[in-house]
């Protein structure tokens, strides 16, 4: 098979400790990076602007969350909100006229500020309890946002997002707004897959496995616990107002309500807490899944094969998207990317069928 | 015919790790066997397969069938096991921290299911572990590990076993309180007529109160026969029981003996 170990010989240690050892996962990476990178060229821009581009973005937010559920084992509950924060500020520093890399920037600071307030109570519950510090940030904020003429201009206002410009490129056609987006879906992968096997990240998984444990060890709680947030909520304030300037082009207080915290949480855990393919899997499960079960109802009803009311077509999809997810994690519990996990080391010891220690 | 035999058992964790590669073996009724092996080697995992618990940790059994009575459990759920007599003591204690000694051993009275009432059972418990008696209204976690480890085996008790699985019962204690447990186990063993399967590091220790025993080795059985045919046996003393006679240095040739079972 084309896709195993056996005849890989590494001979120097910086070969050895590449991100993908395996020449098969490197292949794969390059084909799906040309495959993204060439997407305008082959992709109508029905597809492109409502299925690639929101795809890229969701799992950029859900690899900023899965750094936090998933690698420092930090519930958090009111992501929206964080993405909430970074979009309002990035839009309302552009108006004011400031160049667009820095409100980007501005926006991250900004999300992880707050974000490690309400972060700092993981510094005295875990759990369940932290679930509710986290939920109350996600309604406070949202209040706040709502009811501040100055942030959002009133409950069911829009604010358009100026015209800007990134890197000399101006963000206005869906081109230039996807491949923005592809960007910033890569920085964030690549970060997430070094922050992984770096000290940091060890730091983390050492926080989110016993944290006592880890204090014993020396590893200092209470910076790593309030560096995961702060990281974490930096990428998703980035991530936020990359959703509003590339794909939404406009800012709601609905756009980032608790919905969309329950999505995001459901897209890291469908995919697989702390996994980065199971991010993109994820994401893409939560987003897409109902669309295309939808198109498919719809064009078996057009075909005559099936009759059924308006009204339960709508329904018929949200049912089997929900049984789709009881389905996957009932067959596996650790989500998306252990399914591919699976099937990876299956091919990777074929033609036996189990490895030996 | 044997309480519990296993032919030919093969266990995966993650479907891909092979951990236990084809154990066979036999534990006769009122008799108590041992099950040695060096860390690895897939004791627990044996004793895990037993009791039905390999589901929690992603583990299969891909080849071979358990039989308790005569019948195939591989479809049993946990509980149903233990219904059947068949009861697992787990590695680490795993007691119910919050409850007391009390409680505890009430948690694992069966109730209506059960041949006698949960007095008799306590009692009888208590008299084998006198010290939980002395302590039974104070909360479990404030026991001490000897104390703890007590308790596991006296809950284990309380379901009326055909045999009861022990996964390192001298885990972390005193030489003193190992010594006085292992008597326990025995006298359990002796009184009773419960059959025994010991999983021990204590390889002294458990050959001593052993009638039979298991050498596991990489997920195979390398190694099986009586207790005291098993501690003459030269490997089983070098390797298990640290020494045997002393070895002159000077004159050896090879220093480190073949494991001469690996070939």
């Amino acid at each position: 098979m084309f896709y195993r170990l056996s005849g890989v010989y590494h001979t120097r240690y910086s070969a050895t400790r590449q991100l993908w050892p395996i020449p098969a996962d490197r292949w794969q990476i390059g084909a799906v990076a040309v495959l993204a990178l060439a997407a305008p060229l082959y992709m109508s821009d029905l597809y492109l602007s409502s299925y690639l581009l929101p795809w890229l973005i969701f799992s950029a937010a859900t690899l900023a969350l899965t750094l936090l559920m998933g690698l420092a084992g930090q519930l958090h509950f009111g992501f929206g909100a964080v993405m909430a924060i970074g979009a309002y500020t990035s839009i309302h520093l552009a108006r004011a006229g400031v160049p667009f890399e820095l409100a980007l920037l501005a926006a991250g600071l900004m999300a992880a500020l707050i974000g490690c307030l309400f972060g700092a109570a993981a510094l005295r519950v875990k759990g369940l309890y932290l679930v509710m510090a986290t939920l109350a940030m996600q309604f406070l904020v949202d209040w706040v946002i709502v009811n501040v003429n100055a942030i959002s201009g009133g409950a069911v206002a829009t604010l358009q997002t100026p015209q800007v410009s990134y890197l000399f490129v101006p963000v206005a056609s869906l081109t230039a707004r996807y491949y923005l987006a592809l960007l910033w879906a890569a920085i964030v992968t690549l970060l997430v897959l070094n922050i992984k096997r770096t000290s940091f990240g060890r730091a983390l998984v050492a926080v989110r496995d016993k944290d006592f444990a880890a204090a014993v060890i020396g590893v200092n709680i209470f910076k790593y616990k309030l560096l995961a947030f702060f990281t974490s909520s930096f990428l998703g304030g980035v991530t936020g107002s990359i959703l509003a300037f590339c794909f939404y082009q406009a800012v709601t207080p609905s756009q980032f309500n608790f919905d969309v915290t329950i999505q995001l949480v459901a897209m890291a855990l469908v995919g697989g807490l702390g996994s980065v393919i199971g991010g993109f899997l994820g994401a893409g499960f939560v987003l897409l899944a109902p669309i295309v079960l939808l198109n498919l109802i719809a064009r078996m009803t057009d075909a005559g094969w099936l009759n059924v009311s308006t009204t339960l077509m709508a329904h018929i999809p949200l049912m089997l998207y929900g049984a789709m997810i009881i389905g996957f994690l009932l067959f596996e519990p650790l989500g998306l990317a252990k399914i591919y996990d699976n099937a990876r080391k299956y091919f990777l010891v074929w033609p036996f069928r189990h490895t030996q220690s | 015919m044997s309480l519990l035999s296993l032919n030919n058992v093969e266990v995966a964790y993650d479907r891909v790790f092979l951990a236990i590669k084809g154990v066979s073996l036999d534990v006769e009724e009122g008799s108590m066997v041992a099950l040695l092996g060096a860390n690895g080697a897939g004791k627990s995992t044996t004793l895990k397969t037993i009791s039905g618990l390999l589901a929690p940790e992603r583990g299969a059994v891909r080849r071979g069938q358990v039989s308790f009575l005569g019948r195939d459990i591989g479809h049993l759920s946990p509980p149903q096991r233990v219904r059947m007599g068949l009861v697992h003591v787990l590695e680490g204690r795993r007691i119910f921290e919050h409850l007391t000694p009390n409680d505890n051993l009430l948690a694992a009275y069966p109730g209506h299911h059960a041949r006698s009432s949960f007095k008799q059972l306590r009692d009888q418990a208590y008299a084998y572990f006198p010290r939980l008696a002395e302590r039974s209204r104070s909360k479990a976690g404030y026991l001490s590990g000897g104390e703890q480890q007590m308790l596991a085996i006296a809950r284990a008790l309380m379901t009326e076993p055909r045999l009861i699985m022990l996964d390192e019962p001298s885990l972390g204690l005193a030489p003193v309180l190992v010594k006085e447990i292992f008597a326990i186990i025995r006298a359990i063993n002796r009184t009773q007529k419960t059959s025994v399967l010991l999983v021990e590091q204590n390889a002294t220790a458990a050959l001593d109160v052993a009638d039979h025993a298991y050498l596991i080795e990489n997920g195979n059985i390398v190694m099986s026969g009586t207790a005291e045919v098993m501690k003459q046996n030269p490997d089983i003393q070098e390797f298990y029981l640290g020494g045997g006679e002393r070895v002159d240095y000077h004159n050896v040739k090879h220093y480190r003996r073949r494991k001469r079972w690996l070939a």
